[in-house]
């Protein structure tokens, strides 16, 4: 702590362009094959949308209402997931305390969970008539959460809050503290520095962690319709709408599809300049 | 050490979800492998949810008694079925729980032979074993605040829900009761075992030996029930053309007995 | 108005313990080397790492009592802290940076904006208010990190190395301004620093600390002229011994220390305890040969550097205990002196002046 360190300051360096003769050779054709692993399947879904029927398709009211009720499950989703992250990534970074490693890895579980498992599980704490909270909930409250909206935001933040977790967590490991203990000497409260320091110095993790898990979040199937159910208008979220068009109507299929990569590109790209490197 | 735990684990999970089924559309089981030696010829046949249980025990019979045979089931919803039979799958007979699917695959699709229905069937209402909503009849399922789950539309169980509906003109009320489309009626059945839905209307034979401990059964009167007939044929442009008529062949002639066991009624 | 400091701090398997005092108007710097305990005892008296034991109070109020429970949060001190590695705030901009105490306390943004950029002014940084940190120089930096510790107007100042960081060129210019600065701060001024010459220029009490304990407090000519441990002899130049003394007959003693022993005079007002003995380097005279004559500390061992300065040269010995000897280049030249060369080395008893602890 004592050393005398060079804090000149230096001008912030440029990722350095890779030099010609860099790069490991091999590496310029796997990263191509990686690229196409993921390019291919978008080209296919671009070239077999039905483009002179994608206007009547998505102004259709179930692509509309499936829609709007991805955009507000997918977005109360991430606002959860940041409101409970925030404090779970603090405490894991910068808390001690017994059988941290176990919850950590409870808390990144649902990530490798398939999600149908997911839904499963949620049932089986949801549920109203075999769930642990949830059959208290209905017995004492009258309160079922299955076939509801929120169950579709509960299924959706299950699975995308160990994103946000994840994202934070290396945002706040990033972070150097004698920043946050300096802002202390100079008279900020602790609530004071968290606004004022610690999340505009951590800006491009918080926008990372809420773009992955608002990704993923609108992307949930699985646990959706295991747990929430499919009903337009309250639970038939894009992903349900594609599913149930597959099988009657490939062409809204595909159109439906080509609105969802599009919103998630579009959320991707525009941060892209302010917050995401 | 603790980070190799947590490796591990995460990989077996992962592989675990490698063979997760978010597409009911394989939950088939598959038949005993034939007998050693001889070129096995395999057998691909889809066929509606609500043949499970009865094809399952078919399919065992048949590869009894066609050695070197092994017969591959494709269960899930006839909608969903006959849209992957257009798109190309390498189906060889395919057994739809309504005549419109059968249909779509003869006209927009690869087309059939060897069509006959092979059996009916007759929808019921479905409730949890303890009827917590009490429902005993069509007019029960209007009621305020009852959970009725049904097959969603294009799906035969979900159509049919639909025009018992109608016969009965509790259109409006009931459809303001449903609380999930599902996928395929085998999804409503387990939202009503599991007690989360209060109804839902499904076939007769869903109601099979493992399942009637959890379920209640309420028949639906005939005056407006739907009798569903279920048609079957071979696929054209099979590989197996002759062992898949042999297949057609046996499901109208010894593998009645079967159906007739799980509930279902015999063909027109 | 005193800051009182009494405390043993630990910060991992380290533990610091200090007690001195300073007060308003005289600037006390706390020397000592690398990895001795500044920065520590700078986190504590900050409010960043309460003290296991003790008390700092500031006047009557008490800043840190762990016996009772008391701990005065940092951001509750009245003091202004400039790191050693500055720590401005990377996403504000300099005058938002000296802004922010001021902001913190809930003044309004235009006003906190206003004195801030004429603080900043002051210290010649009127062009510099809207540049970032990335942008400034280094002694541009350093002047926005004082402004944001002096802005408050704080109790105490306490500056943590502030010009090691800084090129040969800017250290000079800087220091004049932190001189003038500190000179016409009103309050508590301590300032840490790891060199003596920016202690002498900015101090008027220096606090030594060696290893987390202090050593030696005085001003810059008590402890040059009797310095009281082997770094202070260091700073200063001279030779230090430290230990106790056991008569040996005829008006002299024996000083014995833990790494080896020297032959002194008697003093008369010794009567138990730790001394201190100054030798020059001056009056240590080598040779190739064990020397014959009067000298009654003689001593063997080998040479571990040479350091020319001048025309002299600093020649350090492993004897028992370890010397510093001065002596012309001839005699390098003539002895062959070099490191690895064993030498005789040897010196009166009288050149041994002993100090009281």
């Amino acid at each position: 702590m004592s050393l005398a360190t060079d804090s000149r300051r230096s001008p912030s360096t440029a990722s350095s362009p890779l030099r010609r003769g860099r790069i490991p050779a091999g590496f310029v054709v796997l990263a191509a094959l990686g690229v196409a692993l993921v390019a291919l399947p978008l080209l296919g879904l671009v070239l077999r949308t039905p483009w002179s029927r994608i206007g009547e398709i998505l102004a259709s009211e179930t692509a509309l209402t499936a829609l709007r009720l991805s955009l507000i499950v997918a977005t109360t989703s991430a606002a959860i997931s940041f409101v409970l992250g925030f404090p779970l990534a603090w405490v894991l970074v910068r808390g001690t305390f017994p059988g941290k490693t176990l919850v950590r890895a409870v808390v990144i579980l649902p990530l490798v969970m398939p999600p149908v498992v997911a839904g499963v599980g949620l049932l089986a704490a949801f549920g109203r008539r075999s769930g642990l909270v949830g059959s208290w909930l209905y017995d004492w409250f009258g309160i079922q959460l299955t076939f509801t909206t929120a169950a579709a935001v509960l299924a959706a933040t299950f699975v995308s809050f160990p994103l946000a977790v994840l994202a934070l967590e290396a945002g706040l490991r990033g972070l150097d503290e004698r920043l946050e203990d300096a802002a202390a000497t100079l008279g900020a409260s602790r609530w004071y520095v968290l606004r004022r320091v610690t999340v505009p110095l951590m800006g491009p993790q918080i926008a990372a962690a809420l773009v992955l898990s608002w990704a993923r979040a609108l992307g949930e199937f699985g646990a959706t319709i295991t747990f929430a159910g499919n009903l337009q208008g309250r639970t038939q979220t894009l992903p349900l709408a594609v599913f149930e068009q597959l099988q009657t109507d490939t062409d809204a299929a595909f159109a439906v599809s080509m609105l969802l990569i599009f919103l998630a590109f579009a959320v991707i790209l525009g941060l892209r300049g302010r917050f995401l490197r | 050490m603790r980070k190799n735990l947590i490796l591990a684990t995460s990989a077996v999970l992962l592989l675990a979800a490698c063979s997760d089924s978010n597409d009911d559309e394989t939950t088939g089981t598959t038949g005993a492998g034939g007998g050693s030696g001889g070129a096995e010829a395999e057998l691909t046949v889809s066929a509606a949810s609500s043949l499970t249980e009865a094809f399952g025990k078919i399919g065992n019979a048949f590869e009894a008694a066609n050695p070197d045979t092994t017969v591959t089931f494709n269960f899930g919803p006839s909608d969903g079925l006959a849209g992957q039979i257009d798109e190309g799958a390498p189906v060889d007979v395919f057994a739809s729980a309504s005549p419109t699917w059968m249909d779509s695959v003869q006209d927009d699709g690869p087309g059939v032979t060897d069509r006959a229905d092979f059996a009916q069937n007759r929808l019921a209402i479905i409730a949890p074993a303890d009827n917590p909503a009490g429902i005993e009849n069509l007019d029960d399922l209007t009621e305020d605040g009852v959970q009725l789950v049904i097959a969603a539309e294009g799906v035969p169980a979900g159509d049919y829900a639909r025009e018992i509906f109608k016969n009965a003109g509790i259109s409006m009320a009931a459809l303001a009761n449903v609380v999930s489309n599902e996928e395929d009626v085998k999804a409503v059945i387990a939202k009503v075992m599991s007690g989360e839905a209060d109804a839902g209307i499904g076939y007769v034979t869903d109601v099979t030996p493992d399942v009637s401990d959890h379920v209640t059964l309420i028949p639906i009167p005939d005056e407006v029930n739907i009798i569903a007939t279920y048609p079957i044929a071979v696929v054209n442009g099979s590989q197996e053309a002759d062992l898949a008529q042999g297949f057609v062949e046996y499901v109208l002639g010894d593998g009645q007995q079967t159906l007739a066991e799980y509930g279902f009624l015999p063909p027109p | 108005m005193t800051l009182a400091v009494d405390v043993t701090s630990r910060r991992g398997a380290f533990e610091v313990r200090a007690a001195f005092e300073a007060e308003a108007g005289r600037t006390v710097a706390l020397l000592g080397p690398n990895g001795s305990g500044k920065s520590t005892l700078v986190s504590t008296i900050a409010g960043l790492v309460p003290p296991v034991e003790g008390a700092i109070t500031l006047d009557e109020a008490v800043l840190d009592d762990p016996a009772n429970d008391v701990h005065v949060q940092p951001e509750r001190r009245p003091i202004g802290v400039v790191f050693q590695d500055l720590l401005l705030f990377p996403h504000l901009s300099a005058m938002d940076n000296a802004a922010f105490p001021l902001r913190a306390r809930g003044v309004t943004k235009p006003e906190a904006r206003q004195r801030a950029s004429e603080l900043l002014a002051r210290l010649g940084l009127a062009n510099r208010a809207d540049a970032r940190p990335r942008e400034l120089s280094g002694g541009e930096a350093q002047r926005v990190a004082l402004a944001r510790a002096l802005i408050v107007e704080p109790a105490l100042l306490l500056l943590d190395e502030p010009l090691s960081a800084l090129d040969v060129a800017a250290r000079m210019r800087v220091r004049e301004l932190v001189r003038d600065e500190l000179a016409r701060f009103p309050g508590v001024r301590i300032i840490v620093t790891h060199d003596p010459v920016e202690a002498s220029i900015l101090a008027e009490r220096l606090v030594l600390l060696e290893d987390g304990r202090v050593t030696q407090i005085g001003t810059p000519e008590e402890i040059r002229s009797a310095p009281r441990s082997r770094y202070a002899a260091d700073l200063v130049g001279v030779n230090a011994v430290r230990g106790f003394l056991e008569p040996i007959g005829e008006g002299t003693g024996r000083l014995i220390s833990s790494e080896g022993a020297l032959v002194t005079p008697w003093p008369e007002w010794y009567v138990e305890g730790d001394v201190v003995g100054i030798v020059r380097p001056i009056d240590v005279t080598l040779g190739p040969d064990r020397p014959e004559g009067s000298a009654r500390n003689v001593l063997f061992g080998r040479v571990t550097s040479v350091a020319i300065e001048g025309d002299r040269a600093r020649v350090r010995l492993a004897t028992a205990p370890p010397l510093v000897a001065e002596v012309t280049l001839g005699s390098v030249e003539r002895l062959g002196l070099r490191s690895g060369v064993e030498v005789w080395a040897s010196f009166k008893a009288v050149e041994v002046e002993l100090l009281p602890p």
